[in-house]
């Protein structure tokens, strides 16, 4: 069957390549945009070939099984509410909440409605991470004992360092990928953070630099660089990294170095052309077969709330000088 | 003509003493080892001779300079040794000593005697660090944010087994990266405070380790937030790289280079080979190390003060130990 998805909100730019996605896959339709901006609705519409719907009301009344909800961040949890009351499967973009207390309005949102809620982390579907997963699974680096992560970026700007809207800066932007692939590598939680945040590279309230550390229940300490640290100069929007430290061996991932170096006179600089595999589209492939076969989503809300807990408790820790322990969501 | 004695045959040691043999200005005419077959190996590659005392060197070969290259807990009984002996100066390999206490002891001993003491801090002379700085200093990335390094790879072999045993050695965090964190402060300045996780700092003092690994995470009252990798549990070769984020632009050494590889497994092959301490190499017409030896022979020769100091040294050790509490004790460690 064709599963039919409806964008609740594409403020967030990973919505635009969700909706290239659905557009590129067999097995999925995209049925139309919504946005509280009309014109940033009517213009993906447009370069979607998809319907603009004029509320989002009218686009849970059209007839979709599931939606994505791209919003900003702190519209995750009435979006999800209201996409959860129209009986609708949601996929949300990270971070899954700006607040426990909505990541818990919104799990139960959907509990209450019996529809499922998938929290958007594409790095899961990367084949080098699968890779690297059924390394570990295998035994081949023996016990873990350490991680270093690394989730840089340019500053995205825009709302994204709009707290308001945002809930923070790159903490909580660039923490939740590595820390949703480390509980998921580990199957282990996070008991504590110790954090280094910082404002010195754009002087402006928005946090653009944390060096996190974790620790998690199973001994495994790891550290994530959750910066907006690339400058505009650099040749390409940054990266995700991991290096898998056991008792037998290492692991590296170094999840978008799969790249051509183009050297341009026409842009007069370095940038690099990727060429590995699309993970958003990987992601998009299994959410619509799992909406379609009635098969649990493979990524959770909780997975997402637990994420997100970490990035709160990072902005705790450097506010408080001393490790701090992450609420327990689950 | 600088007449060296040095103390230790170890790998280090050989490291040195061919510099010093290659340098027009220097010779090695002693050698001291508790291991009297290492100490005549060496001695006979460098046309030195091999003693069976550290004090019968001194009184024997008549040195100008005394090189300490033994394991890092008696750096300051040989140091402290050479300081009394009034010679033209000292050479300690790093990490300086043991403890801040040691470094402290070795600092004073050199400065009553008058004798010039240098701190092998190498990094400073590989070229790239040397750049690194350069570029820093003179404002390549801007205001600088981050700073990040790694360095390390398989565990180092040596007698005893010195560097597994983090009573003696102080681990990869003493070790190891007291070369990230000499060459950190030297460019970025001093450190607020630290915050660390490792292996060997949560084991019992007595024990033997046949792999180490740290993230140490640094504030510098600059602002400037640091984070070193330190491994000795890396079967795929020794690495180092860094990489600096300023508000202008961001500088890098080996460190985000698109590979095309994006899964690398190094896995350990069974008992590893390797009499000693994997050096990097880095392929220059100058030798780091010889380059940092002749900088204090050109300096003691001019009556210069060499660009290491012992309090460097001493503040190089304070970082790391600083960070080796903070990954026993679980809490940030604020420097004085």
């Amino acid at each position: 069957m064709t599963v039919k998805i409806g964008i609740l909100s594409v403020a967030h730019m990973h919505a635009y390549s969700y909706a290239s996605a659905v557009n590129a896959l067999p097995d999925t339709e995209l049925l139309g945009i919504a946005d509280h901006d009309q014109a940033r609705a009517e213009s993906a519409a447009k370069t979607f070939a998809t319907r603009a719907f004029g509320s989002y009301e009218e686009l849970l009344a059209a007839g979709v099984d599931a939606v994505i909800v791209g919003s900003e961040n702190v519209r995750h949890r009435p979006l999800t509410e209201m996409a959860a009351a129209a009986g609708k499967h949601i996929l949300c973009e990270k971070p899954l909440a700006t607040s426990v207390a909505d990541g818990r309005a919104m799990l139960a949102a959907c509990k209450t409605a019996g529809v499922q809620l998938m929290t958007a982390f594409p790095c899961r579907f990367s084949p080098a991470m699968v890779r690297l997963k059924s390394a570990v699974d295998n035994g081949d680096i023996g016990k873990v004992i350490a991680i270093r992560g690394t989730n840089r970026g340019r500053c995205p700007f825009d709302w994204f360092t709009k707290l308001d809207q945002s809930g923070g800066g790159a903490v909580i932007d660039h923490t939740v990928h590595v820390t949703d692939l480390m509980r998921w590598l580990l199957k282990a939680e996070v008991t504590e953070v110790y954090a280094e945040i910082s404002s010195r590279m754009f002087q402006q309230e928005f946090d653009d630099t944390g060096f996190l550390t974790l620790e998690f229940d199973n001994g495994v300490f790891a550290t994530l660089d959750s910066s907006w640290s690339r400058p505009k100069s650099f040749p390409t929007w940054g990266d995700v990294t991991l290096s898998v430290v056991g008792e037998k061996g290492v692991l590296t991932l170094d999840m978008f170095s799969q790249n051509l170096v183009l050297y341009s006179d026409k842009t007069g600089g370095v940038s690099w052309s990727p060429w590995g595999s699309n993970i958003d589209e990987l992601m998009i492939a299994a959410f619509a077969k799992a909406v379609a076969s009635g098969s649990p989503l493979p990524i959770t809300g909780e997975d997402g709330l637990a994420a997100a807990a970490v990035s709160f408790a990072a902005y705790a820790s450097a506010k408080a000088g001393k490790p701090v322990a992450p609420e327990v969501v689950l | 003509m600088f007449r060296v004695a040095i103390a230790g045959a170890g790998g280090m040691a050989h490291m040195h003493a061919s510099c010093y043999t290659a340098n027009p200005n220097a010779c090695v005419v002693g050698v001291y080892d508790k291991r009297p077959d290492a100490a005549a190996e060496m001695a006979g590659a460098n046309g030195a001779t091999a003693y069976a005392g550290f004090a019968e060197m001194l009184e024997a070969a008549r040195p100008d300079v005394v090189d300490v290259c033994v394991p890092t807990p008696w750096h300051v009984d040989y140091v402290v040794a050479a300081a009394e002996a009034g010679l033209k100066g000292v050479v300690v390999e790093k990490p300086m000593g043991r403890s801040v206490e040691d470094c402290e002891r070795m600092a004073a001993a050199c400065a009553a005697s008058g004798t010039p003491l240098f701190v092998a801090h190498v990094l400073r002379f590989f070229p790239e660090f040397a750049e690194a700085k350069r570029q820093v200093d003179a404002g390549a990335v801007g205001t600088v944010v981050t700073v990040r390094t790694r360095r390390g790879g398989s565990f180092p072999r040596a007698w005893e087994n010195w560097y597994g045993k983090p009573d003696w050695s102080g681990g990869v965090i003493l070790d190891l990266v007291i070369h990230d964190l000499d060459w950190l402060r030297w460019t970025f300045g001093d450190v607020e405070r630290v915050f660390a996780k490792g292996i060997s700092p949560k084991l019992p003092p007595d024990s033997e380790v046949n792999s180490d690994y740290a993230l140490i995470t640094l504030k510098f009252k600059s602002g400037v937030i640091g984070h070193v990798e330190a491994t000795w549990a890396d079967p795929g070769g020794f690495k180092v790289g860094f990489e600096i984020a300023g508000d202008a632009g961001l500088l890098e050494s080996n460190f985000n280079q698109p590979a095309g590889v994006p899964f690398v497994a190094a896995l350990q092959r069974g008992a590893e080979a390797g009499a000693a301490v994997a050096v990097p190499e880095s392929p220059t017409a100058v030798n780091p190390y010889y380059a940092e030896l002749d900088h204090f022979l050109t300096c003691l020769a001019s009556g210069a003060t060499p660009s290491i100091t012992p309090k460097d040294g001493c503040e190089a050790v304070r970082i790391a130990l600083a960070a080796f509490e903070s990954a026993q004790t679980g809490e940030p460690v604020v420097l004085p």
